[in-house]
């Protein structure tokens, strides 16, 4: 029998008369039950779906009725257009946004957006402070360039640019920007 | 175990076009992810509670916004959750624990917050697939300190038996998780 433990043993979980394939494949969800740790549980308030919000109908005098959906209708094609060609995603907004710091006051922003299906994380790059020249973000493991996630250009005070880093983000230790083909951190987190 | 067998991106059409059974649906098999990151991000149990409300009410609001075509169901309930959560503590004028500080700080990055909440989201919504009997034995298994003879003494049943069903979890869950398993 064995003692009881923090964390549980594959091997003694499910046995060793696995297929190596299948092995495989359940250690990979040993490893993600272990990294996620357990589920909460729901308190009664939270055992139903909340009560989802009505809206209140409110009678428009008739006098109004035809203005009132002429400019409701101009005010949906401009509300349309304005969204159409502003929005890039379902939602924009970043998960998470890192500040990186450099010589010379130079200062990068970096906004990540949520992984897409294929493993993508979209990113948002604002850099400041950086001499004219061309760059490149890499990804770093125990402080070594590990993974590019794309190079970029800046001429003016201020830059702007998506990158994108199609890794398992655990994986590495930090972020850093280089001048291109250099090795020089600029900027890192 | 879950009957309903209709897909997330199904039910979020339905919730749109006001669909309240549809909502409770997606309820059940996401509440206890929401809270989950609402917990962590937050910390306060109360709050938190508030912050998973907050998330569902949202998702009502907004699940006509939600484009199959552009992503899959959960990652966009994944945004809408952290976008909901973080809107609830700006509202409260209260800064989340884990926010991005503005200047680097040990302890894990955004980066590695960002994979282990997406990782906890992708865990715990396809635990909520499991029948229940196994859905219970993974969690004795893995988060109560109780070894599988233990777990086979709690639950009065042989050793080989929550073996087999604890391999036969872990396979479903293993096709839960689909293209996110490691």
């Amino acid at each position: 029998m064995s003692e009881s433990r923090e964390h549980p043993d594959l091997q003694d979980l499910v046995g060793n008369d696995l297929e190596p394939s299948e092995r495989e494949q359940l250690e990979g969800v040993h490893a993600m039950l272990l990294e996620a740790g357990p589920p909460p549980e729901l308190p009664p308030s939270l055992a139903h779906a909340p009560t989802p919000p009505s809206a209140r109908v409110i009678p428009m005098p008739r006098r109004f009725r035809y203005p009132a959906i002429a400019v409701a209708a101009i005010a949906a094609i401009a509300i349309f257009w304005a969204g159409y060609l502003v929005a890039g995603g379902p939602d924009p907004r970043p998960v998470e946004t890192l500040a990186m710091s450099g010589t010379g006051g130079a200062t990068a922003e970096l906004a990540l957006f949520a992984k897409d299906d294929a493993g993508n994380w979209p990113m948002e790059l604002n850099v400041s402070g950086l001499p004219a020249g061309s760059y490149e973000l890499w990804l770093t493991r125990g402080g070594e360039l590990a993974a590019s996630c794309g190079f970029f250009a800046i001429a003016g005070d201020e830059v702007t640019v998506p990158l994108n880093a199609p890794y398992r983000l655990t994986e590495f230790d930090g972020w850093v920007v280089v001048p291109k083909g250099g090795d020089e951190r600029v900027l890192t987190t | 175990m879950a009957t309903d067998r209709r897909t997330d991106a199904e039910l979020l059409a339905q919730v749109a076009a006001g669909d309240q059974p549809a909502f409770e649906e997606l309820h059940r098999r996401y509440a206890r992810s929401v809270l989950g990151i609402a917990l962590r991000r937050i910390g306060d149990r109360g709050r938190a509670e508030d912050a998973t409300q907050d998330t569902f009410t949202s998702i009502w609001r907004s699940a006509s916004r939600f484009d199959p075509a552009r992503g899959e169901a959960t990652s966009w309930l994944y945004t809408v959750a952290r976008n909901a959560i973080v809107d609830g503590l700006r509202r409260r004028r209260e800064p989340p624990v884990d926010e991005a500080p503005d200047m680097a700080a040990p302890g894990p990055g955004p980066d590695e917050s960002a994979e282990h909440g997406w990782v906890s989201w992708r865990v715990h919504r396809a635990l909520e697939e499991l029948p229940e009997q196994e859905r219970s034995l993974v969690e004795l298994a893995y988060w109560s300190g109780l070894s599988q003879s233990e777990i086979a003494t709690y639950l009065s049943i042989p050793l080989g038996t929550v073996k087999t069903r604890t391999r036969s979890a872990l396979r479903r869950l293993a096709e839960e998780l689909g293209d996110d398993l490691r």
